[in-house]
């Protein structure tokens, strides 16, 4: 992957080399699976569960999120869905919902440095 | 061992590759994973706890790891764990649970129930690749070792029993020897312990003698008549009556024979000495103290040398001597109840003749001379 990819990725809250070297390297696969990440349903899903307070739901997918941005190094995003998992564990939802914003803007920015690959 | 066992031996011995499963409903994370291990491990995934467990059942032969995340739909990585344990599938397969929520409840539990290791999400892929491969090569080498083990114990297992076969031959082949002498098949021998110990296994004679015991006795009774190599060949092949000389000389092979089994250090440290011994010296005594060479009475002689003097008798009449023609079987018991032969223990003949049917298919084919 070449600096300028890495740096663009880098601006979207994205660390790619950490990401490369989880992925032994292989470009293809880290590719493969940013993108598999815009198209992943857990995101909404996690959207409607907030504004349903549906906090169990919120929850599951608070995680399942908080793992596949570990895994892809999507830094700024872990650290949010981290902090969002331990709040509404802690049954604290309307903490857990005020980061909504925050995740939103993160996720967004995470989105576009995706798609321009 | 045969040549097929060995090499089914062999395979159980070789490392194998090995079959590594990923339980995990993070797609990411299974490619992840797969990938880096791919290149030592084949390897499986499955979504969910239930699916894991399935596969695992499935496949538990050939599992070499197990990578378990905690947090998944239908079962979780606990409850699997929980019913691994309940297979006692652990002891076999290291499991290490893969997962982000290290909470202190959920690793101590985790810890509790043996799992091997607990790799923090997101992972870092060269720790978690050497901390799985030391611990799978642990469990492979200590299987190795324990395959090689059993192969060696079964190499020596048959290496003994050889070493039986040959000494139970060695001693056979020397009675034998001394039977053709006088001019008789080794079939005498093996009739002698086939009677023996058919008596000391269907009689109530054998009770309070183990197995092991029997075996001894029977071996000890092959060797009965060890001591006519010492008896020169003019008169164990006498046809005629002995002179009271010459009978002297014959029945100095029942001290002779003790003599003899006395020379071998080897068999002296085998458990069959002792009643080896007592046979050879003692199988003609008789009930009323009027055998020899000791004058041995009743209870002084010891069961395995009364029992042996009786098969002798039995086997003596009913097959041609050079001495004597083989008697008719009517005659052969008459002559042993009646004490023509000398007397027995009452308690001996009981058990003898309730059995005696049976050993006289010894003798339904003629005994064989030559």
């Amino acid at each position: 992957m070449d600096q300028a990819k890495l740096d663009s990725l880098a601006r979207g809250g994205i660390q790619a080399a950490d990401a490369l070297e989880r992925f032994m390297g292989s470009d293809a696969l880290l590719e493969r699976f940013l993108k598999r990440f815009l198209e992943d349903a857990t995101y909404s899903s996690l959207c409607q569960a907030v504004e349903a307070g549906d906090w169990q739901q919120a929850l599951a997918a608070s995680h399942t999120l908080k793992g596949m941005c570990g895994n892809l190094s999507m830094t700024e995003l872990y650290d949010l869905f981290t902090r969002q998992v331990a709040l509404l564990r802690e049954d604290k939802p309307a903490d857990a919902a005020a980061l909504m914003p925050a995740i939103e803007a993160a996720y967004r920015r995470a989105a576009d440095a995706i798609g321009q690959l | 061992m045969d040549t097929e066992q060995t090499q089914a031996l062999q395979a159980a011995v070789r490392p194998e590759r090995g079959l590594l499963l990923i339980v995990d409903d993070d797609e990411i994370n299974c490619a992840i994973l797969e990938n880096l291990f791919a290149p030592y491990y084949d390897t499986d995934t499955a979504e969910n706890g239930r699916a894991g467990l399935d596969r695992v059942l499935e496949r538990q032969d050939d599992l070499c790891a197990i990578l378990l995340d905690v947090m998944m739909p239908e079962m979780d990585g606990i409850q699997v764990l929980r019913c691994l344990k309940e297979y006692g599938l652990l002891e076999k397969i290291p499991v290490f649970l893969i997962t982000a929520e290290a909470s202190g409840e959920v690793m101590k539990e985790a810890y509790a129930l043996g799992v091997m290791d607990v790799i923090g999400k997101p992972i870092i892929p060269y720790m978690v690749l050497r901390r799985v491969q030391s611990v799978v090569e642990l469990f492979q080498a200590r299987e190795r070792l324990s395959n090689v083990v059993e192969l060696q114990q079964a190499d020596l297992l048959a290496q003994a029993k050889q070493i039986i076969e040959l000494n139970k031959g060695m001693i056979e082949a020397l009675a034998a020897a001394i039977e053709f002498r006088s001019e008789e098949s080794g079939d005498h021998v093996r009739r002698i312990h086939d009677i023996t110990t058919y008596l000391l296994t269907h009689t109530p004679l054998g009770d309070g003698l183990s197995p092991i015991e029997i075996k001894q006795i029977a071996l000890g009774s092959i060797m009965h008549d060890v001591g006519k190599i010492a008896v020169p060949d003019a008169i164990l092949n006498k046809p005629g009556k002995l002179t009271p000389e010459e009978f002297e000389v014959m029945k100095s092979h029942t001290v002779q024979g003790a003599r003899l089994l006395e020379q071998i250090p080897q068999l002296r440290e085998n458990g069959a000495y002792p009643y080896a011994w007592d046979i050879a010296r003692h199988h003609h005594e008789r009930w009323d103290g009027r055998g020899y060479p000791d004058g041995l009475k009743g209870d002084e002689i010891s069961l395995a040398a009364q029992i042996v003097s009786l098969a002798d008798v039995y086997d003596a009449l009913s097959c041609k001597r050079v001495y004597k023609d083989a008697f008719p079987r009517e005659k052969v018991l008459e002559m042993i109840r009646s004490g023509d032969c000398g007397s027995f223990n009452p308690r001996l003949l009981e058990c003898f003749f309730q059995v005696e049917g049976e050993l006289a298919k010894l003798y339904q084919h003629p005994c064989k001379e030559d």
